[in-house]
């Protein structure tokens, strides 16, 4: 940038009041700006260290609400069971009917244990995974069921084909849900038994399971049709009875 | 005065001359359409709060249904008014108070292309029904890139400004914009790369959305503001920072407060459960940062109240400054868990926070920042004292409704909300005539920045006065009865007649 007055052939006062003309004129915003200056020493006002104080107390006290902030089990509750609203008498879940309440048991673990395989139609795959379907041994006794849940099954299956091998299943399975897969097999897929796999009748599927002489293999459709092609022992339940859908308990109309 | 004092500051006011002159477009252009993206903005917010009092109001358009007319209004908020504002501010400041002029307006104008680009192809996006649902992040993924990379290309420039800077002082403003400047990025991209290329647990990935949206306030928006405030403050009235130490304890406590906040809006979620404690706690201790600044600021600048009642600049900024002093106590306020954050979680409150720190704090000193910018990278002076005070007194009257009927109004709807037993219609019932007033708000402040968006496109195109003097709120007796008369012809001022503005 040139300014007038780095001419040295003019007078230097002379050309500083033009140059100023000059700033005035084309700079006029810039030309009459404050300097800024930060170096004030004004003392911090005791309102306002007192308002920050009252305000650190407060988001003290918001930590402190908290409780006990590292807590794995203050996050995530075990057995944790909504209080029910105050002034009302919370009875838990709505019962459901026994049948409905077995059955959406059984699909959370249909989804999660058979779906890969069986298919979310339970049709299999005609190839190496049967249809369950109409399928004699699915529709028929009770015991041959859970004992090929629970134990999987080589060999030919009840229409004579042999498909792949299915592996057990009954690793770390409660009664409840072997109840309720079978229920829901049963009566699901355009099977429909009409009957209720109960939990008793389950508990005793477990300890017929676990008393097999070749405990720890596979099923096969000669040990099946030897020794398990019965019912399990358990009194039926009418499907119509109400019950908790969480503990599956009988529950009373609401 | 001697010929020296008067040279050498001429010779300052030629330099600071060169430096508007060289970044006239750039910032220019960041202004211009950073107003019409508000307008826009203010337009899609109207249509977004008609329809939660009137569901009918358009409801032919699935392209302006409510899930995508909202987002619309916040990102065109943000990324097209609040960003682009933030980088004039950025850009200029940081050349002014480094004292370089600015050597890549083209680089800078072309990211400014490119950055507009990006939140017009976003809000297509959003409103054809490709937004990501991420609040404050719903343009479709492909955008944030593009963000980050136009962003790289307008700030570098400030930072090898402030590296080559003339040995010395560092100022206050030039602290809050390094942070800004350094803390964006760092957000921005911890939040895009663990949301969009690594997504985690959906519950963690909401909580980072909701640190994301904090964050963006605290750590960029705010100290954008507060470092033009602080440049302001002492800029139009001539005294210096009322305390150095108290300046300190804003900055200091706003680097450290921060970062923690944010989570709390997933208190009760099964998250670790210390973030939202933190964040509630954090988020009510941003009273502090925020009160340091404004009483610093206010204590600069309400010493000369005859200056404050006459610069449009000073009176956005302490406008702005009350919006501060406001999210302040509405961050101790709406942040008690045992008490009020329950009802602000999903309700209006949350809301009225936001447009209460976007557009009730940082925009507010954003205007200031530009009715001081302006005539000096145009070389022009305002047209019209009429039309700032219109955008003033209708964004004033405008955004307290918005702020104050949202924040109270989402508690009243919280309150519905928690009432549990009874039908939702109670919580929509409660929140009806609030919503009805946030309509009639948004229509006020939508009036009041079309005027200022045709201000500052006249003044981009230097249709502004010729003049000495400065268009002030006040007229002044000695220079004439009003913006049309004397003071707007050149030759009748002469040197030495200039005001301090």
């Amino acid at each position: 940038m040139s300014l007038p007055n780095q001419n040295p052939d003019l007078e230097e006062s002379i050309n500083v009041s033009e140059a100023h003309e000059r700033v005035i004129r084309e700079a006029a915003a810039c030309a009459r700006e404050n300097r800024v200056v930060d170096n004030g020493i004004g003392s911090i006002s005791i309102w306002a260290l007192i308002a920050c104080g009252v305000v650190l107390l407060i988001a003290g006290g918001v930590l402190a609400g908290g409780g006990a902030l590292f807590s794995y089990k203050a996050t995530f509750r075990e057995g944790y069971v909504r209080a029910s609203a105050p002034g009302t008498a919370d009875s838990g879940p709505v019962p459901k009917e026994a049948l409905a309440a077995y059955m959406a048991k059984g699909a959370k673990i249909y989804s999660a244990k058979c779906n890969g395989c069986h298919g979310s139609d339970a049709k299999g795959n005609g190839s190496t995974y049967p249809s369950l379907v109409g399928s004699a041994w699915v529709n028929g006794e009770t015991e041959l069921f859970a004992m090929i849940i629970l134990n999987g099954l080589q060999g030919p299956v009840s229409d004579g084909k042999t498909y792949g091998v299915m592996p057990a299943q009954g690793v770390g399975m409660a009664p409840e849900d072997l109840a309720g897969i079978m229920t829901y097999v049963r009566n699901n897929f355009g099977n429909a038994k009409g009957d209720v796999i109960t939990t008793d009748m389950a508990k005793a599927a477990l300890e017929i399971s676990a008393a097999r002489k070749n405990a720890g293999n596979s099923a096969t459709s000669a040990e099946l049709t030897a020794d398990h092609l019965r019912a399990l022992s358990g009194a039926m339940m009418d499907p119509k009875t109400l019950l908790d859908p969480v503990t599956l308990a009988p529950a009373k109309a609401p | 005065m001697s010929s020296a004092i008067q040279n050498s500051s001429d010779q300052d006011a030629l330099l600071r001359a060169g430096i508007d002159r060289s970044l006239r477009h750039p910032v220019m252009f960041f202004m211009t359409s950073g107003a019409a993206w508000l307008a826009v903005s203010i337009v899609l917010g109207i249509i977004a709060s008609a329809k939660v009092h009137s569901p009918g109001f358009m409801s032919g358009c699935a392209w302006l249904d409510y899930g995508r007319v909202f987002p619309s209004h916040i990102n065109a908020l943000i990324y097209g008014w609040g960003f682009q504002a933030a980088f004039a501010v950025i850009i200029w400041l940081m050349a002014r108070l480094s004292r370089k002029e600015c050597t890549s307006a083209g680089i800078i104008l072309t990211a400014g292309h490119i950055w507009n680009l990006g939140v017009s192809l976003g809000l297509v996006g959003i409103l054809s029904g490709n937004g990501t649902g991420m609040p404050w992040m719903e343009f479709p993924s492909f955008v944030w890139p593009v963000f980050l990379v136009s962003y790289t290309a307008i700030v570098i420039g400030s930072f090898i400004q402030f590296r080559v800077r003339p040995e010395g002082h560092v100022y206050i403003s030039q602290w809050y914009l390094l942070a800004a400047m350094v803390w964006f990025p760092w957000v921005f991209i911890t939040a895009n790369t663990l949301l969009h290329c690594i997504p985690g647990h959906p519950l963690m990935a909401a909580g980072i959305n909701a640190w994301y949206r904090s964050a963006l306030v605290f750590l960029f928006f705010t100290p954008v503001a507060l470092a033009a405030a602080y440049y302001l403050a002492p800029k139009v009235t001539g005294r210096p920072v009322f305390s150095y130490s108290l300046a300190k304890l804003g900055f200091w406590s706003l680097a450290i407060i921060g970062p923690w906040a944010g989570m709390q809006k997933l208190m009760g979620a099964p998250i670790p459960f210390f973030l939202p404690y933190v964040g509630a706690a954090a988020t009510v201790l941003f009273f502090v940062p925020a009160v340091c600044a404004a009483v610093n600021i206010l204590r600069t600048t309400l010493s000369s109240p005859a200056v404050v009642a006459s610069s449009p600049s000073l009176r956005f900024m302490i406008t702005g400054i009350g919006g501060l002093i406001l999210l302040g106590l509405a961050a101790v306020w709406l942040n008690l868990p045992g008490s009020t954050l329950p009802l602000t979680q999903f309700s209006l409150s949350g809301y009225g926070f936001e447009i209460l720190a976007i557009y009730g704090f940082f925009s507010f000193v954003m205007f200031g920042s530009v009715y001081f910018i302006v005539p000096r990278v145009t070389g022009r002076e305002w047209l019209s004292r009429r039309l700032i005070k219109i955008h003033f007194l209708f964004s004033v009257y405008g955004i307290i409704t918005v702020a104050a009927v949202a924040l109270f109004g989402g508690l009243q709807q919280g309150i519905g909300q928690e009432e549990w037993q009874q039908p939702w219609q109670g919580a929509a019932t409660r929140a009806y005539p609030y919503a009805v007033a946030t309509t009639i708000a948004w229509c006020f402040i939508l009036f009041s920045n079309v005027f200022f968006f045709i201000h500052l496109a006249l003044m981009w195109l230097r249709l502004g006065r010729r003049s000495l003097h400065p268009t002030l709120l006040v007229s002044d007796a000695h220079h004439g009865p009003g913006p049309h008369g004397e003071e707007g012809d050149i030759d009748n001022a002469g040197p030495g007649h200039a005001a301090a503005h």
